[in-house]
């Protein structure tokens, strides 16, 4: 039984370059799905891979109540003091608690004119936000990750700043030893770091002191960040300090806190991008029936007369089955393999849905997503292919052969 | 050398259709085409049947290579009735027993004539090598051995029809069901397809059925029935038709 289906698989593989033609539109539908599911799914893969590079363990972040973001958060010198004289906060070997309390500000760049030199109208192009956070030395203790891989570490109390290499891969005319425009005062480049592809290299960072000047900010900060001792009962800690009266704070790991970001941004692209996948992938259906159909159609004679050598209704159907499936891996690959020839590893900007900042994520395309784009691409063809075989199946031999 | 058995017949297939109806309901409407027939065809027998389109020819060879089954009635091969066996035991029956060859010859265009006629044998428990030994032994037969390697639309008509019947042999049916075998070919390569199911009814002794109009054809066969007289005589007299010694078989049912 099998062996009769392959060996009519083999002439349908056979002829299938004469075919290849009428079957364009549902290997290009085809393709089109797979090619928009592995989209779909690389994007978000490549967010939450981001997403869950950030944060260490034991960071607690700790925010304004109610604040979804750092953006919207504001935190004064007292709250960042009674923080961080809690028991349960790690010291270093001076008895200082690790503490990291941070700036974020959404900074307006604008590009310079394209001709500097002949400056003679000032030319305002729009802006775009970018991601500023104002650290101090103590923020690298919680970036185990970053690595300056340019010029040097921006010099405190002056304006100047490094930047994040996703950003300095987007934006090509950041290099160092450049000074930028940024919210209406000229920043100095003075290096490019990375940080494990985390979302903090979609960041620009500087000197807390000075951006909280710049932008007249007193010594507000916007969040804090504590190194927790293993033993930390969050839950505890959330109750005591909701208990005093003097703190009216929210707290998070840091990686989770991020990690709800991914969910957030994934959540946002599956339900934009699977919908369409999946009406994509009702048309693709619809046009590998059709060709199936057209294919069993052209080739009724040739069925009714393999039924009739005495191949059986079984084989007969396999071997459709067989080529609406060939169908479907052609399409299929013909949709993943482009993108990833192209895609994998390049940069998307989002703008995250919180801070409104530009974020850069990573197309990632692994062979499970591949695999997952492939499948889809086969049960669509099986799902066309299905009907089809039936029909081949029962098609009555004697009126085949009949009409002429 | 031959993997055709050469004759007698290994073992007797006398067709027997007793009591045949056949009708086919389309809606409300019922196309009676054959209304308690009765024929019976001798194993080694080369039988030629003729007669108006529409009567119901092409009927009988699809009931007798059970590609249909008769609404009501007997079809008894080789003294089985294959109108009572299921459908997958009727495919396997059909791909031993019957070999068919139609008016338009069906080869697979992306398939050498080796290949069309080594088709049928993916069927059997031959090797790859066996089957290649047997399909070049059938297309030897019909003369085409020099075009083993050959497409269809390489070969002429007459070319493509040799090859056919080479695919309806090479699994060494007992009966071979032909469907105006000649209805696209000229006279000459006609007559060359002709003789060629003589050689297979003399040497190998095929039991044939013919359906042709051609009255010129119907000289090859050992047997003519004339479907619209056969039809006219009536039951009664359609058991007289058959020879002697399968009468017994018809009467004694
Ligand atoms: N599937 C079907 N549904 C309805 N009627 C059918 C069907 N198949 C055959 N018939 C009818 O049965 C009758 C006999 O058909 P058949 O093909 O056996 O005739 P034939 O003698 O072979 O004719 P021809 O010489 O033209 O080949 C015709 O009237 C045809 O219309
Ligand atoms: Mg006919």
């Amino acid at each position: 039984m099998i062996k009769q289906a392959i060996a009519l698989s083999w002439i349908n593989f056979k002829s299938f370059p004469h075919r290849l033609v009428a079957s364009a539109i549902s290997i290009l539908s085809i393709a089109c799905v797979a090619a928009v599911m592995l989209g779909v799914l690389a994007l978000s893969s490549g967010m939450v891979k981001t997403m869950e590079r950030t944060g260490l363990d034991n960071t607690l972040l700790v925010m304004r109540a109610g604040a979804v973001s750092e953006l919207q958060s504001v935190m004064f010198p007292m709250e960042v003091k009674l923080l961080s004289n809690n028991d349960q906060v790690l010291r270093d070997k001076n008895g200082q608690a690790i503490v990291s309390a941070e700036m974020f500000v959404n900074a307006e760049y604008k590009k310079s004119p394209v001709n500097a030199q002949s400056n003679t109208e000032h030319v305002t192009l729009d802006g775009e936000s970018l991601s500023l956070r104002g650290i101090s030395q103590n923020t690298y203790l919680f970036r185990p990750h970053f690595k300056l891989i340019a010029g040097e570490k921006f010099a405190t109390g002056l304006r100047q700043l490094i930047i994040g290499q996703a950003i300095a891969r987007r934006m090509p005319e950041l290099v160092v030893g450049k000074t930028i425009n940024l919210g209406g005062s000229q920043w100095f480049i003075s290096g490019v770091f990375s940080d494990n592809n985390s979302v903090f290299e979609s960041e620009l960072w500087a000197d807390i002191g000075t951006v909280q000047s710049d932008y007249r900010r007193g010594s507000s900060v916007q969040s804090v960040r504590l190194a927790l001792k293993n033993n930390t009962d969050l839950t505890k800690l959330a109750q005591e300090w909701q208990a005093d009266p003097r703190l009216n704070v929210r707290l998070i790991l840091e990686k989770v806190f991020f990690a709800e970001q991914a969910q957030n941004l994934t959540r946002l692209i599956r339900w934009i991008g699977l919908p369409i996948a999946i009406i994509m992938a009702l048309g693709a259906i619809v046009a590998a029936l059709n060709t199936m159909y057209a294919a069993i159609a052209s080739r009724s004679k040739e069925i009714a007369t393999h039924k009739a050598i005495g191949f059986t209704p079984f084989a007969i159907s396999m071997s459709i089955m067989s080529e609406a499936l060939l169908l479907a891996i052609v399409g299929g690959l013909l949709g993943v393999i482009p993108l990833y020839l192209v895609f994998d590893g390049w940069t998307a900007a989002t703008q995250n849905a919180n801070s409104l900042s530009q974020m850069m994520f990573n197309f990632d395309i692994s062979l499970t997503l591949i695999a997952q784009a492939m499948t889809l691409s086969i049960v669509i063809g099986l799902l066309g292919g299905i009907l089809p075989a039936i029909k081949a199946m029962r098609m009555p031999v004697t009126v085949a052969l009949r009409d002429s | 050398m031959s993997t055709l058995s050469v004759a007698p017949a290994k073992k007797l297939n006398n067709i027997i259709l007793q009591d045949i109806n056949k009708s086919y309901s389309k809606g409300d409407n019922n196309v009676v085409v054959h209304d308690k027939f009765n024929l019976a065809i001798k194993s080694g027998d080369f039988v030629a049947i003729m007669g108006p389109s529409g009567l119901g020819k092409s009927t009988l060879l699809h009931l007798m290579g059970g590609l249909d089954r008769p609404t009501s009635g007997h079809v008894e091969i080789g003294g089985q009735r294959i109108d009572e066996l299921s459908e997958s035991k009727l495919t396997r029956w059909r791909a031993d027993n019957i070999g068919f060859i139609f008016q338009s010859h069906h080869l697979l265009p992306v398939l050498s004539a080796q290949g069309n006629v080594e088709l049928p044998l993916s069927l059997t428990p031959l090797n790859k090598k066996q089957r290649q030994q047997h399909a070049a032994n059938a297309l030897a037969l019909v003369g085409m051995a020099d075009r083993a390697h050959h497409f269809p639309k390489e070969l002429s008509g007459g070319q493509e029809q040799r090859v056919a019947i080479a695919r309806a042999i090479v699994s060494d049916p007992q009966i071979l069901l032909c469907d105006e075998p000649t209805g696209n070919l000229d006279r000459k390569t006609a007559d060359e397809i002709l003789a060629l199911l003589k050689k297979l009814n003399n040497d190998f002794g095929k039991t044939i059925v013919m359906v042709t109009h051609d009255l010129k054809a119907a000289e090859y066969a050992s047997r003519v029935i004339n479907l619209e007289e056969y039809i006219a005589l009536g039951v009664e007299a359609q058991g007289a038709q058959i020879p002697q010694e399968q009468q017994s078989i018809l009467v004694g049912e």
